[in-house]
């Protein structure tokens, strides 16, 4: 069963004075339950505009969303958490309560909520790390803690917005096994956008390709090479290069 | 012996120069302080050897006049009086002006419909408005708090506003991909955002009730230090109001060293960053 399905997908963005620009044309594709699909587009192909329609932040002008087979944007809502470009941690909570921001939203029992925030913080190994504040930790450690802050509410789907662009090379390897990691354990289905194709190939089971103006889906690509996928080696270098001649 | 000690513990050695500073630092700014103190007083002396007293009294006669006018009890009655007409005029100001600027910079268009009046009750003048509670409200506590109200909740209104403008878009954005009602992210996004602004609009605030409570207090009012100060000045008490002015001045420097300071630094303990 497919975790999310998008079902022609269109957007217009109105202007002033001018016809509204067409910024998604019919787009379709969907992820099985589990599985990590890649967005990938030069920039301006409305990678972005496409996430905030399956987070449900903004409404499309025409198609259907569906995640875990109930339409977006009802209130009977399957756990969704999007993980964005920036941290976006709140400054003045510590780690801790900066993880626990999202289970704020609804009703929990402190117990219940603190469990949660330990486990989340415990899956990143930041456990050490609960009270300090956004300012006393690295960027690596603060993509931690908004990793775990979007794991806490326990949700089916993780939306990522290029997550880690932000961070050194090296930090963000580490990033993409620990989302690895824990995707698998936690069952968790990963939508993501990046403009970097090796970073798609090397995460991703499923890899959508958009052209732009107006964006639309120009191929879809499995990738079925097995895990841990080293951009080194050759299968992964070849379909780095194949993908990149799509671009 | 002590280069190995530096080899040792460097963070601590460095810890400990940091402090050994500071204390230095600390102790040439009192040093400063009882300077520039001593000197105004032997200025002040010697100017008024020369001088009438009712027109510059001596520093010893203030300080008798002081020493007399603390030990009256009407002192405190007085005291206490105006610091409650501060503190009322005060609270409600505080409460309608986040109040306030919390709407108007949750709604835009609230916020452009009102942004006139504020810039108006601006420009007014605390005189002003004193004769205006003087017509409306005659000698009563109205009068004098109406005035500390009208002063004061402007300037915390401003400061409220433009710290909800502060507002990261992007954290109200994450609140509602958790599916935040509008409530909770004024209260949990909001409120936070626009404490440090809250802050020193209340404090800017509170200066300038006190402050004004005296022209009131002076215009309306049949007790009060204001009304005190008055009385001193039609009797030509020249060294009661030097007394009161000294006694206003230390009230305001309690204030803000043992109430003002100690809130914020606790308040706002996030944003201290590690020492340089």
């Amino acid at each position: 069963m497919s975790a999310v399905a998008l079902d022609g997908i269109s957007k217009w963005f109105g202007r002033k004075a001018d016809v509204p620009l067409h910024v998604l044309d019919d787009i379709r594709f969907d992820v099985p339950d589990g599985r990590i699909l890649a967005i990938v587009g030069a920039s301006g192909c409305g990678k972005s505009t496409l996430l905030n329609i399956i987070a449900g932040l903004i409404p499309p002008d025409a198609g259907t969303v569906t995640v875990g087979g109930v339409s977006a944007g009802t209130d009977a809502v399957v756990p969704l958490s999007v993980m964005f470009q920036e941290d976006r941690l709140l400054p003045w909570r510590s780690a801790a309560r900066n993880v626990g921001f999202g289970l704020e939203a609804g009703q929990m029992d402190a117990a219940e909520k603190d469990r949660r925030i330990r486990d989340a913080l415990g899956l990143v190994g930041l456990g050490e790390f609960a009270s300090a504040y956004p300012h006393e930790l690295s960027g690596g450690m603060r993509s931690r803690v908004a990793l775990a802050r979007s794991l806490a509410t326990r949700p089916k789907v993780l939306l990522m917005d290029e997550p880690f662009s932000k961070l050194d090379p090296g930090t963000r390897s580490q990033m993409h096994d620990e989302v690895l990691r824990i995707a698998a354990a936690q069952a968790v289905t990963v939508i993501f956008v990046t403009h970097d194709v090796e970073e798609a190939v090397v995460l991703a089971d499923r890899i959508v390709v958009l052209q732009p103006r107006p964006g639309s889906v120009r191929e879809i690509v499995e990738i079925d090479l097995p895990r841990p996928r080293d951009p080194l080696t050759l299968e992964v270098a070849e379909a780095v290069r194949k993908l990149r001649a799509l671009l | 012996m002590s280069d190995i000690d530096h080899g040792r513990d460097p963070a601590a050695t460095a810890a400990l120069e940091r402090r050994t500073q500071s204390i230095a630092a600390l102790r040439r700014s009192a040093v400063n302080r009882i300077l520039l103190t001593a000197i105004v007083l032997i200025l002040w002396y010697f100017a008024s050897l020369n001088t009438a007293a009712f027109v510059l009294p001596s520093p010893q006669r203030v300080a008798e006049t002081w020493m007399n006018l603390i030990t009256r009890p009407s002192f405190w009655d007085d005291l206490g009086i105006t610091l409650g007409r501060v503190l009322v005029g005060f609270v409600v100001a505080a409460v309608v002006g986040s109040a306030l600027g919390l709407i108007m910079g949750f709604d835009r268009r609230i916020g452009d419909f009102l942004e006139p009046v504020v810039i108006v009750i601006n420009t007014v003048s605390s005189v002003i408005w004193a004769i205006f509670a003087l017509i409306w409200f005659g000698l009563s506590e109205a009068t004098t708090v109406f005035v500390v109200f009208m002063t004061a909740m402007p300037l915390i209104l401003t400061n409220v506003w433009k710290g909800t403008q502060q507002v990261d878009a992007g954290l109200v954005e994450l609140a509602r991909t958790f599916r935040m009602s509008r409530s909770r992210i004024l209260f949990k996004i909001y409120l936070p955002t626009i404490l440090p602004e809250f802050f020193s609009g209340a404090r800017l605030a509170f200066g300038f009730g006190a402050r004004v409570v005296l022209i009131a207090e002076t215009l309306g009012a049949t007790s009060g230090i204001g009304y005190r100060l008055r009385q001193a000045a039609d009797l030509v008490q020249t060294d009661q109001v030097f007394a009161w002015t000294i006694t206003l001045v230390a009230l305001m420097l309690t204030v803000e060293f043992a109430v003002l300071k100690p809130i914020e630094a606790r308040l706002f303990a996030w944003r201290r960053v590690a020492a340089p």
